[in-house]
């Protein structure tokens, strides 16, 4: 549907994206992931236009459409602040791009409606100003404009970042039946990792300006293909060479000189199976979560921390000794 | 390629706008000022010091030099006195009724410049009202007192407190009343609070405010001319004088281009200050002023004297006005009111006397004309600087704030002295004695003001507002119209308004511009001050109740409800 290849830009000396390519399917949620400053809202601007990139090449379909303007691209957007027109009404923002296609009044009003019903915003709030809705409807009023002039595709930049936590895990769930029920390509950018795992068909991780990985949601979590990328992504153990050679794991196919990791909850805690490598520890410190219980544990010098599902059971004491063990396959290895 | 030509069309536009721009920058802004400079040093094709010697061997100049530096620092005094006393009593101390003293303090703001002066003359000069009051109670009573230096300064303090007033309630603000709280309940007692405590934070406005008042008094105009006397005209009016005779052009402008150099010295005087920064509270949550009894009785009663006394200084000579507005000219003349002579006379005549209310349409027109084009020339300023950051813009948005550092009568000779010829940079057109002149004029000392403000509109504008207009297919023009304008539209009405009514009521740059078959209304009221006739008296006294109707509607509509526009 869309596709970036090896797009670098720059700003001034600075180079913001270097070597960016990748392809977003037809109706794919694709998410662009990664941390402050690593170059996502400027991936999203090179696709929108408002960059033009150094080297590379934007496409849509067959069409290229790198050096073409902003204005003719008829590419969606939805903005962090949501960028609604605070002068306008809910029903001139929805408008707005219809108007300046020079669409008749009863084909803007019609087409208006029927986005305005399928995001489930009524005829008193099409009336309403911009400042009476609530960070929600707000949310939908974006969408509704973004999507009114039925571009193929839609970038969101951080949509729910200015949110308190409740209504961004609700305008998440929101935002997904949204684009299931548009069917719509979506290209979504956020820094925060749960996100992008839940709401997205794939994610590309970003780091400075380069892609580290592009994957589903549980490729990236399961089989990082770097180690910033297992960093950012999820919790995780960092193995040292001293643990691993305690524990044997040089036996065991792991190579104890490479940077290993551990998801919290691949190791297990006096369930030891037959195939898994074992360590004695003890247990320093926990947090209680509800759902689970996280416990720091010092096995053998090394700081670990392993999560115990909550069950009801008496958890496990400070200063008590435990069994870990894991198995060698769920060490990620770089 | 399409592409390209849409690309070369919108840079074509964009360049006929920075040249129109910088044209408008050198010869509305640049070109006359040093052709002032000019003038004075360069006569005949070479370098000369004449001008000099001739303002040294003038008595009547070095005069004028002397007496505004004496005025300068006499007003500092007064103003500064008045001004804290006046904010300690509306904002500090439990005083009775400090809601209405404020609204009576703050009076001139309504009525300044021109028709203030003329106000005060009436009333305190040679058979005025009060003049006649004093004269009856004590027949040794010298009808002339109202004239020199302390009339001067007693117009003046009382013409300036009112920007001081707000500027430091505005400071008073700042105060963290849990400072006080703090030394209270380390037993300190009321007047150490005061100095110890709340001065202090109120010293570095103080001081700028201040200078801007050193400044003020500098550029006296209307007040020297009106209640100066033959003994204390300062350096405006001298200018002025000067600039109407062909042979003594030099000397004014001469003298123009050292107060254009004082200014320039106290702006960058006032500039360091501000930048020195203000004392910020070290509390996060800042408590307001509660306000403080005072605890000896007597200090108390005193306090309460002085308050409304100066509350009846303030307010008399408006209510004198207006209610004289509604009298004949007999009553006027004789100076006593009765109920009787209650006519609506006055305003009968001015409106059905062509010669009455010309000047009142002569000034409606130029004013609105002003503020409408340096509306529009600001706002394409501001639409250059905030959407391209390049070398240029920054030259142009420093450039056009030039006439903040130049008193209002440089621009006026640069003007008059620049196109009183033909000029190629202004495709040969005579201006001045024009129409064009005097809007040009107006223009030019609204347009600090007016960028500032306007500035600060664009820069709180969010930017995504505009990339969503264009990614949805909307034209840079459209998405400016549509988009950007609505939203600094109210900023821009209201500076819009508080220019019209500061243009209507201004004297300083009309007195030098005007042509006489066009005279706005306060070059007018001057006029009419001067030949003192009871008749004349009572139109003035409707212009001036006029322009109090006009800037108190303004300054309602901008400040009183929910204000967008702070100073
Ligand atoms: N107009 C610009 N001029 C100069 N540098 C820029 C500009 N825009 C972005 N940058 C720089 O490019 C880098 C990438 O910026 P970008 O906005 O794409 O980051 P981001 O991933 O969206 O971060 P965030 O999560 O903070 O929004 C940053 O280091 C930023 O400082
Ligand atoms: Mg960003």
């Amino acid at each position: 549907m869309i596709s970036l290849s090896n797009i670098k830009v720059c700003f001034g000396d600075f180079v913001a994206l270097h070597d960016i390519s990748m392809t977003v399917e037809k109706g794919e949620f694709f998410t662009l992931l990664g941390p402050s400053g690593c170059g996502k809202t400027t991936t999203l601007r090179t696709i929108t236009g408002f960059i033009k990139p150094e080297i590379g090449s934007v496409k849509v379909g067959d069409e290229e459409i790198t050096h073409l303007e902003v204005e003719k691209r008829n590419i969606g957007m939805v903005f962090q602040n949501y960028a609604l027109f605070p002068t306008m009404s809910v029903y001139e923002n929805i408008a707005f791009g219809l108007k300046v296609k020079k669409m008749g009044k009863a084909e803007i009003k019609s087409k208006v409606d029927e986005i305005a019903s399928k995001v489930e915003l009524d005829q008193d709030q099409l009336g309403k100003k911009i400042s009476q809705l609530s960070g929600g409807q707000q949310q939908r009023v974006a969408i509704a404009r973004a999507l009114v002039t039925s571009p193929p595709i839609i970038c969101l930049d951080e949509p729910l970042s200015n949110l308190d936590a409740k209504l961004r895990v609700q305008l998440r769930n929101e935002l997904k039946e949204l684009q299931r029920k548009f069917g719509i390509t979506t290209i979504y950018v956020t820094h925060d990792q749960e996100e992008a795992l839940t709401l997205s068909d794939r994610i590309a991780v970003f780091n400075k300006g380069k892609i580290e990985q592009i994957g589903r949601p549980d490729e990236v979590y399961n089989q990082s293909a770097s180690e910033f990328v297992c960093n950012f992504i999820g919790d995780i153990n960092k193995l040292s060479k001293d643990f691993l050679d305690k524990a044997g794991a040089g036996q065991r196919g792991i190579d104890t000189n490479k940077s290993c990791y551990i998801r919290l909850e691949r190791m297990y805690v006096n369930n030891h199976q037959e195939n898994h490598i074992d360590s004695e520890a003890v247990v320093e410190n926990f947090e209680y979560y509800g759902l689970y219980i996280k416990y720091t544990i010092n096995a053998g010098g090394t700081q670990l921390k392993v999560i115990e599902k909550n069950s009801g059971a008496s958890m496990y004491k400070m200063g008590e000794s435990i069994k870990i063990s894991f198995d060698p396959a769920s060490v990620m290895q770089f | 390629m399409k592409y390209l030509q849409t690309m070369n069309r919108k840079k074509l536009v964009v360049g006929l706008i920075y040249l129109g721009l910088l044209w408008f920058l050198l010869v509305m802004l640049v070109i006359p000022n040093i052709n002032t400079v000019l003038f004075v040093f360069w006569q005949d094709g070479q370098f000369t010091l004449r001008a000099f010697e001739r303002v040294l061997n003038s008595t009547r100049a070095m005069n004028a030099l002397r007496n505004s530096f004496v005025l300068a620092p006499a007003l500092s005094i007064t103003v500064g006195f008045i001004g804290v006393s006046l904010v300690l009593i509306t904002e500090y101390f439990a005083v009775k009724g400090s809601k209405i003293l404020r609204l009576g303090y703050m009076t001139t703001l309504v009525y300044g410049g021109i028709i203030l002066v003329s106000g005060y003359r009436f009333l305190y000069g040679r058979g005025g009202y009060l003049t006649n009051i004093f004269a009856a109670i004590n027949p040794y009573f010298n009808v002339n007192w109202f004239e020199g230096f302390w009339a001067v300064l007693f117009v003046m303090t009382f013409a300036t407190t009112g920007n001081h007033i707000i500027f430091l309630r505005n400071a008073m603000s700042a105060v963290d009343y849990q400072t006080v709280e703090a030394a209270k309940n380390m037993g300190a007692k009321q007047f150490t609070i005061l100095r110890r405590i709340v001065l202090p934070v109120l010293i570095p406005p103080l001081l700028a405010v201040t200078i801007f008042t050193f400044m003020t008094a500098l550029t006296a105009t209307s007040a020297p001319l009106l209640v100066g006397g033959l003994n204390f005209q300062t350096i405006n009016p001298m200018i002025l004088q000067f600039s109407r005779m062909a042979g003594s052009r030099d000397l004014a402008a001469l003298m123009a281009v050292f107060l254009g150099v004082a200014t320039l010295i106290l702006v960058a005087l006032l500039s360091r200050l501000e930048k020195r920064g203000h004392y910020l509270s070290a509390s996060k949550v800042k408590t307001s002023i509660v306000k403080q009894k005072i605890h000896n009785p007597v200090v108390n009663v005193l306090v309460h004297v002085y308050a409304y006394f100066m509350f009846v200084v303030y307010v008399a000579p408006v209510v004198l006005i207006i209610l004289f507005s509604f009298t004949n000219s007999a009553t006027i003349g004789r100076g006593q009111l009765s109920f009787s002579a209650f006519t609506f006379e006055n305003y009968v005549n001015v409106f059905s006397r062509v010669s009455s209310y010309r000047p009142i349409l002569v000034s409606v027109g130029f004013s609105l004309a002003a503020s409408i084009a340096v509306a529009v020339v600001v706002i394409v300023v501001c639409r250059m600087i905030t959407k391209h950051k390049n070398r240029l813009s920054t030259v142009i948005e420093y450039g056009f704030m030039i006439p903040w550092l130049l008193p209002a009568v440089l621009v006026a000779l640069g003007l008059i002295t620049t196109f009183n010829q033909p000029r190629w940079f202004m495709m040969n057109r005579v201006l001045t004695g024009t129409m064009i002149i005097m809007v040009i004029g107006y223009m030019i000392i609204r347009i600090p003001f007016t960028l500032r403000i306007t500035r600060a509109a664009f820069f709180a504008l969010d930017d995504a507002l505009e990339d969503a207009a264009r990614n949805l297919g909307a034209k840079s023009l459209y998405t400016f119209f549509r988009v950007i304008l609505p939203i600094i539209l109210p900023s821009v009405l209201a500076i819009f308004a508080l220019n019209f009514s500061q243009l209507m009521q201004d004297f300083d740059m009309s007195v030098f511009l005007y042509h006489p078959l066009n005279m706005p209304l306060a070059v007018q009221i001057q006029t009419l001050t001067e030949e003192a006739a009871a008749d004349n008296t009572a139109i003035t006294f409707v212009y001036a109740v006029l322009m109090m109707v006009v800037s108190t509607v303004v300054l309602y509509l901008v400040y009183g409800r929910g204000s967008k526009v702070r100073e």
